[in-house]
Order: structure tokens, then C-alpha cells, then sequence
């Protein structure tokens, strides 16, 4: 009996032992969710030029080009992002500003400032940014589901993180993500956006690791959307810059006056 | 049961491999893209050229309404404190065989930028100053007065964009969560010209003006802009913009001018009239819908404005009196009755990709007359075609029915350089 329960002393050690040293190895959903965030984008703000590249049933149907500037507010930690549209020729010029879902679209034809609704983002392809520069850890609440390998967008197998990531603001663009993480290096790896109600909305492919800002970061994103899977984004990201971007000018009122040159 | 749990698993088995399989398609896809990315360009510049017709209410009157216009627009760097911006469109309108052509060349702008740190800029020159949260009606667009010299379009958008800016110098100031600015705009001369390369002072700067705007947030993602605004002659007028969005999909708005005047009538006829309190307002909301329908519903109110029984008499008037108040309204941009209705709907990639559809409708609440316009654009790479149709309805001299030419259509083409 005294056997028993010296066995079951020492076996219940070990196993105590192995679960806490596999707890001080895995870090936190959340954690994962934070260290992922940090490859897409710095903790500084920078400026980058987007290629967004868009086919339709294996047709290219659009290319945008747009220069964004980015800068995490301190409270809130999200981003706020200027855009500057340069192609197509009509849209050359035009401004977008987000600073949470307070979304302002200025056209220096008019010299009008105009507040849209974030549904309503006018030059419809800027809503892809929302899968890019986004502080996912601060606006949802990660859980882990499992650890499996998964092809990534360059179809070499990786050992990852599977997280599902709730909402908890009611300011985000999708209630439901679920998302791959590199387990070597927190590089995100792909990412599926759902509605509340489960329907797919979109799938990301964060690829093209190269060094920028600092860090090694995905300079490529393909979003496939949910629907219609021959509707394929591709998002390239180039002339990464770090950039001082006072707090005074993600306001309606500065627009006028930005020039990214 | 067993039937049941076997075909689900099978189904989700096989709708993860057709998401495995189209996913591999579009990497593939994603692999082959290929995009030259250009520099920036500081200008913008198109041509276009339009044909069209304006049709009388019996059918029995029409005029030909053709045109073709240049726009040029420029914001360079000079140095890397000063930048030079400016903005020109000429307009050269045939209407019919009679009057043959006619040239209308619109100097929007030109100034110099002086930027004097990140916070602080100085602006000199001919500048397009535009104020308001509303979309149809803005009564705190105090620069509007005499601003347009040249209607292509009666699209709210086309107004704002092709006017002129008026002469001023313009100081703004900028902290994390607000700003201010001050105007002064100086007379410049007396009198409107019509002369086709006139850059028009006469029409944007005869009186001396100020303004100063203040816009402080004063909660989360909300803004407000108060205004002052004085002129010559003239008491000083209150503005106040505000703006909101409740939800992802919703945006209000609401915009008021208020302050000492005389009436619209007074001022078309330049009567010594006593002054009034006078106040005017639009306010309304944008629903855009997730398959990118946006449509906005606008109520405006101008106190300024004839009452019932002064529009009915001046409706019976000689047409000369009743053309002078219109001229004047449409000179000071305000409503020409009390009570006014706009809505607007814009969709984009409507039933087919670079297809836009875009609907406006204005109704008088004072008379029943109304206008509306609708416009399918279709997107090229350097190309924009349109189609643009519009109707008025109303009996004779009515709000949005002046004349018995009730119905035009346009057809355009639009390159861009």
C-alpha cells in the first residue's frame, strides 16, 4: 500500500513537473497572438507603399497602388493609418484616414472632407488593410486549439499555433478569426476572418519573409475571399520607411495639408 | 442518424479540400503577379468631352448641349517647407447653333504652402476653403458665395469640385486632438466678370472676410467644428459641424449656421430690409450596405428664405423679378424656399465590376417640385465613361422646375493623363 502511494507520489511529481515545465514552455494564446502582431508591424510609426493586385476567375482585374503611413495610438494601442491612393490615375491623390472606426475620405479635387461609415471605405480594395496593420492582440481575445502542421503561403510545411481569436471590441471588422503561427518564430502564417454567424469572409496567406523595419516580416499577403475563392488579393508591401508621424495629423483638418513627399 | 454524422464529416472533409485546393490555385495565381510600382505624381490632369441635349416639358423644344473640358490640378514641393499648389478647368460649352461657343475657364486655385513646422502652416494665394458635414446642403461653406462659374454637372460633387477658390491667407495650428484656423480673405473687386480667362476676384473676393474654425474632440471619435464667420457689412455668423458613427455601417451628420441677416428676397432685390435672425440647418444619415450601396437621406431648412405666400406671389411674379431671386440663390448656393429633401445613392460595382451607378433626388417640401439625376460610370484603366440623366418635375416656376427645359441627358468621356 505505502508502495502504492510512494509510486503514485513519484508519478504524480513527474507528471506535475512535465506540465509545468510544458507551461513554462508555451506561452499564452494571447502571448503568441502579441509576438505575432510584432513580426507583421514595429512598435514605431513607418511608412510603406502597397501594391494591391486583384484577380478575378484567374483574370487580373485591378491594380492600386497606395502610400500608407502607420502609428500605434499609446491608450488604445491600434493603429491609425493615413493612405494616399496613387493608381489608378483617377484616384491619384485622394486620402483615407482611420483612426479606430473614425474613417475620414478626403479628394483634393473637391477639397472636401467627408466622414464615411468603415462599411463604406470608398476605393473598396483600402479594406484589406484591416488583415495587415492590425494589433490583433489588443481588440481579441485568443485561445489555443491546437498545434498541427500547415502548408504556408510559399507551400512549405510548418509546425504552428492554431488560435482562435474572439472579438472584444465591437469597433473590429471580423467578430471571429482563427489564425497559424509559426511555433519556431510567431510569423503568422495564415488567417481565416469569419462573420458571427461562421461564414467565411476571407483567407489571408502572410508571406515573403524578408527583413525590413528591423525585423523579419511578411512583405506579401495573398486574401482569397470567402465566397468567391476566384477573387484573389494580392497585397505588396515596398519601400518600407520608419517615419515620425506627429499624433496631430491623423485628425480630418491636416488633410489638406499632407504630402507624403 | 449514423447517415446523418458520416455525411457531415464527409462534407466538411470535403469542403477543407476544396478550400485546400483553391487556396493552392490562388497562391499559384499570386505567384505569377506582376506590378510596377511608379512614383508618386504631384498632378493629376484629364480631358473630356461630352455630348448631350436639354429637352423642354412638351417635347417640342430641345438644345443641343455639348462641351469639352481640360482640368489640371498641381501640389509640388518648392522646397521642403514650401510647396505650390494649384487647380484650373476650362470649359468650352457649344449649346446650339445660335449662340455657338462659349469658353469658361475656372482658376480653383493657387497657393503657396508654408509649412512652418509639423503643427503650424501658413497658406497664401487662391485657395478652395470648403466647410460642412452635410452632403446636399452646406450653409457652413461660408466661401461658397459666387464660387461657380461653370455647371457640367448638378451632382453635388461636381459643384463643390469645379468652383473657384477665393483669394485669402490662412493660418492653421495643430495639436493631438484639434486644430484651429484662421482666415482672412480681402476684397479684392467689386464685380463678377464673365470674361472667359478672368480668374473672376470679382466673384469670390468683393467684400472683406474672416473666418475662424475650431475642432476639438471631445469624446472618443467625436469632433466637433464650431465656426465664426464675418463679412463686410455683414453680422457675424455661428457654424457648428458634427458627425458620427453609431455603427460600422452608419454615419450622421449634422450642420447649422445661425446669425444676423437679411432675408434672401431682400438681398436679390437689395431692399433696406430690417435684421433677422436667421438660421440654417441640414442633417441626415449614410447606410452603406455590405454589397457597397451607399445611400444618404438629407433634411434641409433655411429660415433666410421666402415663406409659403411670398414663394406663391413671387411664382406669379414678372419673370425678370422671379429670374433675379433665382440668379441670387443660385449665387449664394442656398435653398430657394424654406424646406428641402435630398437623397443619394451611390453603389459601386454595380451588377458588373468598374460599373458605378449613382442616383440623386431633391424634393421642395414648400411647392413639390422636385429633381433627380441618375449616372452609370464605368471604369477603364485611363478611361471613364458615363451616362448622365436628369428630370425635374413641378408646375411652372416651381423650386426645382424654373424653366419649361424639364429633362437633359449627357453622354461623356473622361481620360486621365
Amino acid at each position: 500500500m505505502m508502495k502504492h502511494r510512494v509510486w503514485a507520489v513519484v508519478v504524480g511529481g513527474m507528471l506535475a513537473a512535465r506540465v509545468l515545465a510544458a507551461g513554462a514552455a508555451t506561452p499564452s494564446a494571447q502571448d503568441i497572438l502579441a509576438a505575432s502582431d510584432a513580426v507583421r508591424n514595429p512598435d514605431y510609426a513607418f511608412g510603406v507603399t502597397t501594391t494591391l493586385i486583384e484577380y478575378r476567375a484567374g483574370k487580373q482585374t485591378d491594380t492600386d497602388t497606395l502610400m500608407v503611413y502607420s502609428k500605434s495610438e499609446p491608450s488604445s494601442g491600434q493603429f491609425r493609418t493615413l493612405i494616399r491612393f496613387l493608381q489608378p490615375a483617377r484616384d491619384a491623390n485622394k486620402l483615407m484616414l482611420k483612426n479606430g472606426n473614425e474613417v475620414w475620405f478626403y479628394d483634393p479635387a473637391n477639397k472636401a472632407s467627408i466622414r464615411i461609415s468603415p462599411q463604406q471605405r470608398l476605393l473598396g480594395q483600402a479594406a484589406n488593410g484591416d488583415v495587415v496593420t492590425v494589433n490583433l492582440a489588443k481588440d481579441y481575445k485568443a485561445s489555443l486549439e491546437a498545434e498541427e502542421d500547415v502548408d504556408d503561403g510559399d507551400r512549405k510545411r510548418r509546425h504552428c499555433y492554431r488560435l482562435a481569436l474572439a472579438a472584444t471590441s465591437p469597433d473590429v471588422t471580423y467578430p471571429r478569426i482563427e489564425m497559424w503561427i509559426d511555433e519556431a518564430n510567431n510569423h503568422p502564417v495564415k488567417a481565416r476572418f469569419y462573420t458571427d454567424s461562421g461564414r467565411l469572409l476571407k483567407t489571408a496567406y502572410y508571406r515573403r519573409y524578408q527583413e525590413e523595419l528591423g525585423g523579419v516580416r511578411p512583405t506579401e499577403t495573398v486574401i482569397i475571399d470567402g465566397l468567391d475563392p476566384g477573387w484573389v488579393t494580392v497585397m505588396r508591401g515596398s519601400d518600407y520607411v520608419k517615419r515620425d508621424v506627429p499624433d496631430a495629423w491623423f485628425q480630418r483638418d491636416y488633410l489638406a495639408h499632407f504630402n507624403t513627399q | 442518424m449514423k447517415r446523418r454524422v458520416l455525411g457531415s464529416v464527409l462534407f466538411v472533409a470535403c469542403g477543407s479540400a476544396l478550400a485546400q485546393t483553391s487556396d493552392l490555385d490562388a497562391l499559384k495565381l499570386a505567384d505569377t503577379a506582376v506590378a510596377n510600382v511608379e512614383p508618386p505624381l504631384d498632378w493629376q490632369w484629364f480631358v473630356e468631352a461630352a455630348v448631350g441635349q436639354i429637352l423642354a416639358d412638351d417635347g417640342l423644344g430641345s438644345m443641343a448641349n455639348n462641351r469639352w473640358s481640360t482640368n489640371f490640378q498641381l501640389n509640388t514641393a518648392l522646397t521642403d517647407r514650401f510647396r505650390f499648389v494649384m487647380g484650373d478647368r476650362l470649359d468650352v460649352t457649344s449649346k446650339n447653333n445660335v449662340t455657338g461657343q462659349s469658353a469658361v475657364n475656372t482658376l480653383k486655385e493657387a497657393y503657396v504652402s508654408w509649412q512652418i513646422d509639423k503643427h503650424r502652416f501658413i497658406d497664401v494665394g487662391r485657395i478652395k476653403q470648403l466647410y460642412g458635414a452635410a452632403i446636399g446642403y452646406n450653409p457652413t461653406d461660408y466661401f461658397r458665395t459666387g464660387a461657380v462659374r461653370s455647371i457640367v454637372s448638378i451632382d453635388p460633387n461636381s459643384l463643390k469640385e469645379n468652383r473657384l477658390g477665393s483669394v485669402m491667407v490662412r493660418g492653421q495650428t495643430l495639436w493631438d486632438t484639434g486644430s484651429l484656423t484662421a482666415i482672412y480673405s480681402p476684397r479684392i473687386e467689386a464685380h463678377p466678370s464673365s470674361a472667359a480667362l478672368d480668374p473672376d476676384f470679382g466673384a469670390t473676393n468683393n467684400r472683406n472676410r474672416w473666418l475662424l474654425a475650431l475642432t476639438q474632440k471631445v469624446y472618443r471619435n467625436l469632433s466637433p467644428q464650431v465656426l465664426l464667420y464675418g463679412e463686410e457689412g455683414g453680422s457675424v455668423q455661428a457654424g457648428l459641424n458634427l458627425n458620427a458613427a453609431p455603427t460600422d455601417a452608419l454615419v450622421t451628420f449634422f450642420e447649422w449656421s445661425g446669425g444676423r441677416g437679411k432675408s434672401q428676397l431682400a438681398q436679390a432685390f437689395d431692399q433696406p430690409a430690417p435684421l433677422a435672425f436667421h438660421q440654417r440647418f441640414a442633417t441626415g444619415l449614410t447606410y452603406t450596405t455590405a454589397s457597397k450601396v451607399s445611400m444618404t437621406l438629407e433634411y434641409e431648412f433655411d429660415s433666410a428664405a421666402p415663406s409659403a405666400a411670398e414663394w406663391r406671389a413671387l411664382r406669379q411674379a414678372p419673370p425678370m423679378v422671379y429670374g433675379q431671386y433665382r440668379v441670387t440663390t443660385q449665387a449664394l448656393q442656398d435653398l430657394a424656399t424654406k424646406q428641402s429633401v435630398f437623397g443619394y445613392v451611390s453603389w459601386q460595382d454595380a451588377i458588373v465590376k468598374h460599373l458605378d451607378l449613382n442616383a440623386m433626388l431633391r424634393f421642395s417640401v414648400t411647392d413639390n417640385s422636385c429633381l433627380s439625376w441618375v449616372e452609370a460610370r464605368y471604369h477603364l484603366n485611363r478611361v471613364d465613361l458615363a451616362l448622365q440623366l436628369q428630370a425635374a418635375g413641378g408646375s411652372r416656376a416651381s423650386e426645382y422646375a424654373p424653366s419649361a427645359y424639364h429633362y437633359a441627358w449627357q453622354a461623356l468621356a473622361r481620360y486621365y493623363f
